[in-house]
């Protein structure tokens, strides 16, 4: 076995064998359960009345007597309240006013049955228990109406009524922008703060570790036996496939844990994001949707359309920035930590390399509300913020060549980070009860070891 | 056979000059004395010696060849500031040091028990480091040093830290490696133990190699022909000096009077002659500077 491999077998064994690995490995998947399954438990459970405008372009008027297909039709229960309007116009207002919670649109279409036209608006994600509960009601009227009259409808239309599907907007009514903006805002968070916290979790252990070693003293035997850059590398390594065994860990426990409750209960973990994609590309079929996605789509030469994430791509870039982001500051937190010793204070050298993390996690709500905008951008091409900034972006669609900049300048700085941090290092390590200044840092420049 | 060599080494930190062409020269299975004061640049050597660090200038040789990275399996270090990982278990540590030194798992194992049953910490092998004393952290670390059956060893200031009973097993196993061909290097400030154990030293001060030479032919050069003498109690040396004899010292105690003198040298046989045709002598030997007069004397006259 080769010295470095000597290197990262220790490493990584002494760690995978600690009791606060196990415990992590188990707390993990509880806590990113949790954060799947507390929406859906809180949408299950939600007590609260939404009052939903039904906007109604089917709404004829005869001698002074309204009537429609769908008018008083819908059964108010616990969850729901509905009223009834004409204009879609005065139900943006209210919407936006608040004075409803939600407005379901019903557009006036060619077809018949009219079962196409669709829209449903709100603020927030409608719980899910809203969400069938409305398709249910809508497939039940219409289903009354078809008995009623044949209208000799074919198969595929048929089929619609045992799963009768409308489109879920959020936010924003007039242009239709937004919508999956939720899906999206929980994919960036999520791969944000998870390579945040994976860079300050694992990047603090490599810090740890090397300056356990020249406290110690052991440095100095272990440098007699192996270059000093070998045993810098095979820490580093060591402790990123440390955290890759306690990710896939998680992830494999994760995926058994939300497999586990979903047998237990199908229906309520039906997942949002596919059948989404499928409502809208019923209801972009309907002229009018037709426009509010066309003036979207001009937004962006994205990667893909607005209107599906690409998961693939998502999975890539993270797997991309988790390890180039981990390297990166993995060999900044090495060479800091060959500089601290015992009584030296660590601040000083921690806090310059710690700024830029925190900065990234400062600007993820602006990095979120303009996902295109100047910040995210040059946040994203700087390496030391690129990892978490762009992996916000991403889920939002971020031009090919944006994204392949960021992928070759942070290479590009990680290859000089290492050599920096090579230099640092095998100086620092052999500097004993010595308060090392920057000005000194720099004089190891001058000379070669 | 000379094993180690460097010739005209130089290092130059950022802002100081650390070695000066230091030139060193090493016989097979002999004891190397590096001396010299704090900062003289005996750490520097050392670290070069180890390829912890590189000189700047000169040449290094170790077994007729040019020092190169695979001479580390066949060095064996110490240095003066120790350590271990303190929550790593005794055995599983000491495998993980002598793998780094190429020596396979099995062969690891099979050294340290002979080692750990000899210095008696055998019982200590499954404990973790910070469990044991100070002293038992020095033999593990000396039995690391070791395993590999180095050809050559550098101790860096080997006595520090080890209380009077294990300093002196030190000594005994260095001693016992030097005969069983083992060539060691090692650096002290402990003139004691450089005139028990050493055969060649090098002094270096403020980088610069100042003395160097075998122990006993050091002593001679540095010699200043003064010879003690040792007569009964009524006797006076007094009464035998002559030109060119100076009396340093005379002291009598219930026995006998101890005198010491600086002689003009090849007058030895004159003035003891003198003396003997009057009375016996009860001792007379030269006296050789000590290596810590020596060591003294070279760097104040620097």
């Amino acid at each position: 076995m080769s010295k470095t491999g000597i290197i990262i077998k220790r490493e990584y064994f002494i760690r995978v064998r600690k009791k606060s690995f196990l415990i992590m490995t188990f707390l993990g998947p509880i806590l990113i359960a949790s954060l799947w399954i507390i929406p859906f438990f809180l949408a299950m459970n939600s007590e609260t009345k939404s009052r939903v405008l039904v906007v109604d372009e089917t709404l004829m008027e005869k001698e002074g007597v309204k009537s429609s297909l769908y008018l008083h039709k819908f059964k108010n229960n616990k969850e729901l309240i509905f009223e009834y309007g004409y204009d879609i116009q005065e139900a943006q207002d209210k919407l936006s006013q608040g004075d409803y919670d939600a407005v379901l649109e019903i557009v006036s279409t060619t077809d018949m049955p009219p079962i196409k036209g669709f829209l449903f608006y709100s603020e927030n994600e409608p719980s899910l228990s809203a969400q069938s509960e409305i398709q249910t009601q809508l497939s039940n009227i219409l289903k009354d109406h078809v008995l009623t009259y044949d209208y000799g409808m074919s198969g595929e239309d048929l089929e619609w009524f045992n799963n009768p599907k409308i489109g879920f907007y959020s936010k924003d009514i007039r242009s239709g922008k937004d919508s999956y903006k939720e899906i999206k805002t929980f994919l960036a968070i999520i791969s944000g703060i998870c390579i945040y916290m994976f860079i300050f979790m694992f990047g603090a252990q490599v810090m740890k570790s090397v300056s356990e070693e020249k406290t110690s003293r052991i440095v100095e035997v272990l440098v007699s036996s192996i270059k000093p850059v070998q045993l810098l590398m095979g820490k580093i390594i060591a402790v990123g496939l440390v955290g890759l065994t306690q990710l896939l860990l998680w992830l494999v426990l994760s995926v058994v844990i939300i497999g586990g409750l979903k047998t237990i209960s199908p229906q309520t973990f039906t997942e949002p994001q596919e059948e989404n994609i499928t409502i809208n590309e019923r209801v972009i079929s309907v002229d009018k949707v037709g426009e509010m996605a066309s003036d979207s789509s001009q937004v962006n030469q994205v990667i893909q359309g607005l209107f599906s994430i690409n998961y693939t791509l998502v999975i890539l870039m993270f797997i991309f920035y988790f390890l180039t982001g981990y390297l990166l500051y993995a060999a900044l937190f090495g060479a800091v930590g060959a500089l601290i010793d015992v009584d030296t204070d660590a601040q000083q050298f921690t806090l310059p390399i710690t700024i830029p993390l925190i900065i990234a996690m400062v600007c993820f709500p602006i990095v979120i509300n303009a996902p295109s905008g100047g910040v995210a951008f040059w946040l994203s091409m700087i390496p030391l913020t690129s990892p978490m900034v762009m992996m916000m972006r991403i889920p939002y669609g971020v031009p090919v060549w944006e994204i392949a900049t960021s992928m070759g300048l942070i290479i590009l700085f990680i290859i000089f980070c290492m050599w920096l941090a090579a230099k640092i290092y095998r100086t620092g390590i052999l500097m004993y009860g010595k308060n090392i200044t920057y000005k000194e840092i720099w004089k190891w420049f001058k000379y070669n070891n | 056979m000379i094993i180690f060599s460097t010739n005209e080494v130089s290092k130059t930190y950022a802002n100081h000059k650390a070695l000066d062409k230091v030139s060193i020269n090493v016989e097979q299975g002999s004891v190397f004395g590096l001396l010299g004061p704090n900062g003289a640049g005996k750490t520097t050597l050392i670290r070069i010696i180890n390829q912890i660090t590189a000189p700047d200038e000169g040449e290094i040789f170790f077994m007729g060849e040019k020092l190169r990275s695979e001479h580390v399996y066949s060095i064996g270090y110490l240095p003066e500031e120790r350590g271990l990982y303190k929550k790593m278990k005794v055995g599983e540590q000491a495998i993980y040091l002598a793998e780094l030194k190429g020596i396979k798992k099995v062969e690891a194992k099979k050294r340290l028990e002979y080692w750990f049953n000899r210095f008696d910490i055998y019982s200590w092998w499954n404990r973790k480091v910070e469990e044991l004393s100070k002293g038992m952290q020095q033999k593990v670390q000396f039995i690391t040093t070791i395993l590999h059956e180095p050809k050559l060893l550098i101790f860096d200031e080997p006595f520090s830290g080890f209380d009077p009973i294990n300093a002196n097993l030190l000594k005994e196993e260095i001693l016992a490696l030097k005969n069983k061909g083992a060539t060691i290097i090692f650096s002290t400030h402990n003139m004691e133990s450089v005139e028990a154990i050493c055969d060649s030293i090098a002094l270096i001060n403020k980088s610069k190699k100042i003395l160097d030479g075998r122990v006993d032919e050091i002593k001679q050069r540095f010699k200043k022909h003064e010879f003690e003498i040792i007569l009964p109690k009524e006797e006076d040396i007094s009464n035998y000096i002559f030109e060119g004899t100076e009396l340093i010292d005379k002291e009598t105690n219930n026995n006998f009077q101890v005198s010491k003198l600086k002689i003009e040298e090849g007058r030895n046989a004159e003035l003891l002659s003198r003396i003997i045709q009057n009375t016996d002598i009860i001792s007379y030997k030269e006296i050789l500077p000590t290596m810590n007069e020596i060591f003294i004397d070279t760097v104040s006259n620097e």
